[in-house]
């Protein structure tokens, strides 16, 4: 085979760099040369990321970052409203991005092909957790070939924990079989990707974040007894108590769900956003 | 033999284990850290029965190794940027006392987190042996060769070798480790020459009783190793006996000319042992034939050779040389590639602010003695970690090639 290689689009915490290393060792067991690529940043939960892979017959030369993507791989549903996924993307290209919608309903269209997997659904279900880098791995298995399922299982056991890469192992399956199958994007309708912006500031670096969530909190206005204790914790300062009772900017609020594991009195709940809805 | 896809760190701390050393301290920095975090792991769970200190800075870190080595230990540090800069002074300790220290740099700009060759430039004239990596395979075996290239008792010196920081150090890549009793074969225990109990203790003790039973004071000369000249660099024995006092200089460099041979004999062993070589000093990729060659080292020699290729099939007679060994500079070495091509472009990763590219200035010093010297091109890439495009590296090929055919060029060093 040729040089392959792929781009992964994620947030901080959704597994984009384990995913590539687990492609990278996945293709190897299968004789291939690899380079698993992270870009590190600083590092924030909820942030966007990118990590690249490279996968070729021979050890690989290439030491920059991967510019024109064969493939691009997005972890998160909302991420293609804000970053430009599609940038450089190869003509002919595949875009395999988590979204439980239809394929219009990415936003996404252009001289490529699109398929569409609900990772965040089989994650919550199998693991629990909105970490969706092997579920959008089993995916990436069957509409692309590479590498073969079997190699992967192998390489999510190699790289995590016993329990753990079980359940893992579970989602890639379940992706595997559930993925849409990839179809020509020309035909699709483009949604531009703009950063919004919040309409007022809250601290000088802080930017509109509510795009990061994939869950939400609410805080119940009866339960809240104004202890703030959540806005002690808050690590994106987006509650408010001023009135008494602590109210959330969701134009700050990542849905880091840090409140919710603090309020000691149950005033606050945590649910699962429904994409498209922040 | 086994392959695993690993990150560059650690193929540094697989090349340690293998090497079985038995001392190691250092201190975490940015992007060096997980080097210390795999080596405490080896040590904790006793896959590695070493030593491991935890020290307060690498000043100390330094010191340890250096005082460890000279006691009999086969020593590892590892650090990055500003470590590296605030161990520069203890550098200079461990090359001049000839303790066979290894340390692993983790390229990090001094001016960003992201690499460039800044920090271990700044080391350039410490009296270390100096060898750049350019993928996580090249920076395991060096690793190993590194021990056998500062134990061998003609040099007796320590050696840093380098990774590029973020493109090695956390890129993960398939390295082959190789088989323990292999590396044993090719790397015999260290044998320190001043060992903290010497075979000669009690003889020599015995020795000294009888200094002392003389009625002889601690002003009057002794040395439990006065016969070994070499040694009085740790006593100062000879100190005000008409000796030069510029010696410890003359020697260090002449050691440091003879390490050439041992580096390059080292590398041919390596290879004949585990099928993998590094060309000694430098290494020349598609240069026969050539006009203009591009000088590289660390991950952009790396990338280079894709742009090399690139243009060799469209025809173009350009060749990389990937300079492995920056201390001792193989001078030589260049001089001979310095007759066969019409131009040298070189890629420095730092510069000598005032001056410019430090390999571009040693390059054409190397030079400048050949009755027909070749062109010499300056570029700087990739500092503050700066990314290095295969297009960029094209460009620069073509434009040396163009000077090497005569074409005139705006600027001798050129910012990429």
């Amino acid at each position: 085979m040729a040089l392959m290689e792929i781009r992964f689009h994620g947030r901080g915490g959704q597994g984009a760099v384990t995913a590539v290393r687990i492609l990278a060792s996945a293709a190897h067991l299968e004789g291939r040369y690899t380079q698993a690529i992270p870009m590190y940043g600083t590092e924030r939960r909820g942030a966007p990321v990118v990590a690249f892979c490279r996968i070729g017959d021979t050890r690989i030369k290439e030491r920059d970052l991967v510019h024109e993507p064969d493939a691009v791989v997005v972890l998160d549903p909302l991420l293609g409203k804000t970053v430009n996924v599609t940038e450089g993307l190869k003509e002919g290209g595949l875009v395999l991005i988590n979204h439980p919608g239809t394929y219009e309903e990415t936003g996404l269209a252009g001289s490529f092909k699109v398929a569409t997997i609900d990772a965040t659904k089989i994650a919550l279900e199998t693991l629990g957790r909105p970490i969706t880098n092997t579920a959008i791995l089993g995916a990436f298995a069957k509409v692309s070939g590479i590498p073969r399922l079997e190699s992967l299982q192998e390489a999510i056991r190699n790289e995590l924990p016993g329990a753990i890469a079980e359940s893992n192992i579970a989602a890639t399956r379940r992706a595997f079989e559930e993925v849409s199958q990839p179809i020509d994007a020309s035909g699709l309708t483009k949604v531009e990707s703009k950063r919004r912006v919040a309409p007022k500031p809250l601290i000088s670096y802080s930017k509109e974040v509510s795009d990061w969530r994939v869950f939400r909190p609410a805080i119940n206005k009866e339960a809240c007894t104004g202890c703030m204790r959540c806005w002690i914790y808050c690590p994106e300062t987006a509650i408010d108590v001023t009135s008494e009772k602590a109210e959330i900017d969701y134009d700050y609020c990542k849905g880091c769900g840090i409140c919710f594991e603090e309020c000691k009195v149950g005033a606050i709940k945590f649910e699962k956003e429904e994409a498209g809805t922040s | 033999m086994k392959s695993e896809v690993m990150v560059g760190n650690k193929a540094v701390a697989y090349a340690v284990k293998l090497a079985r050393a038995n001392l190691i301290a250092a201190y975490p920095v940015t992007p060096q850290t997980t080097i210390v975090e795999y080596l405490s792991e080896f040590v904790a769970n006793g896959e590695l029965p070493a030593e491991f200190v935890n020290v307060e800075g690498e000043i100390t870190a330094q010191l340890v190794c250096m005082a460890g080595s000279i006691a009999g230990a086969r020593a590892f540090t590892a650090t990055s940027g500003p470590g590296l800069v605030y161990m520069h002074d203890t550098l200079h300790g461990t090359a001049r006392y000839r303790c066979p220290v290894v340390m692993a740099v983790v390229n990090r700009s001094l001016r960003t987190m992201q690499p460039d060759h800044t920090d271990l430039m700044a080391q350039r004239d410490t009296g270390w042996i100096h060898l750049y990596c350019e993928n996580n395979q090249e920076v395991l075996d060096t690793g190993i060769m590194a021990y056998r290239i500062a134990e061998d008792e003609r040099i007796r010196l320590p050696v840093a070798f380098a990774l590029d920081g973020y493109v090695l150090s956390y890129t993960a890549e398939p390295v082959e480790i190789p088989d323990q009793d292999v590396v044993d074969k090719f790397l015999p225990p260290y044998k320190s020459f001043y060992p903290v109990l010497p075979e000669n203790f009690d003889a020599e003790l015995e020795k000294y009783k009888k200094h002392w039973s003389e009625g002889r004071g601690i002003n009057d000369s002794f040395t439990p190793f006065a016969a070994d000249e070499s040694f009085s660099h740790l006593t100062m024995a000879n100190w005000g006996k008409g000796h030069d006092i510029q010696w410890r200089w003359k020697w260090h460099q002449e050691t440091m000319m003879n390490a050439k041979q041992v580096i390059k004999e080292v590398d041919m062993e390596y290879g004949k042992l585990f099928g993998r070589s590094y060309g000694g000093l430098l290494e020349e990729y598609r240069c026969e034939d050539a006009v203009a060659a591009v000088v590289a080292m660390g991950t952009i020699a790396s990338t280079a050779r894709a742009a090399i290729d690139k243009l060799r099939n469209d025809g173009k007679p350009v060749g990389l040389i990937k300079l492995k060994s920056f201390r001792p500079f193989p001078i030589e070495e260049f001089q001979r590639i310095g007759r066969s091509v019409k131009a040298i472009g070189v890629i420095d990763r730092s510069i000598s602010l005032g001056e410019g590219g430090v390999v571009f200035g040693s390059i054409r010093s190397a030079v400048y003695d050949l009755p027909e010297r070749p062109l010499v091109l300056g570029y700087y890439a990739g500092l503050s970690g700066k990314e290095v495009r295969v297009r960029d590296i094209e460009q620069i090929a073509e434009r040396t090639l163009k000077a090497a055919s005569g074409e005139k060029v705006d600027s001798l060093a050129k910012w990429i």
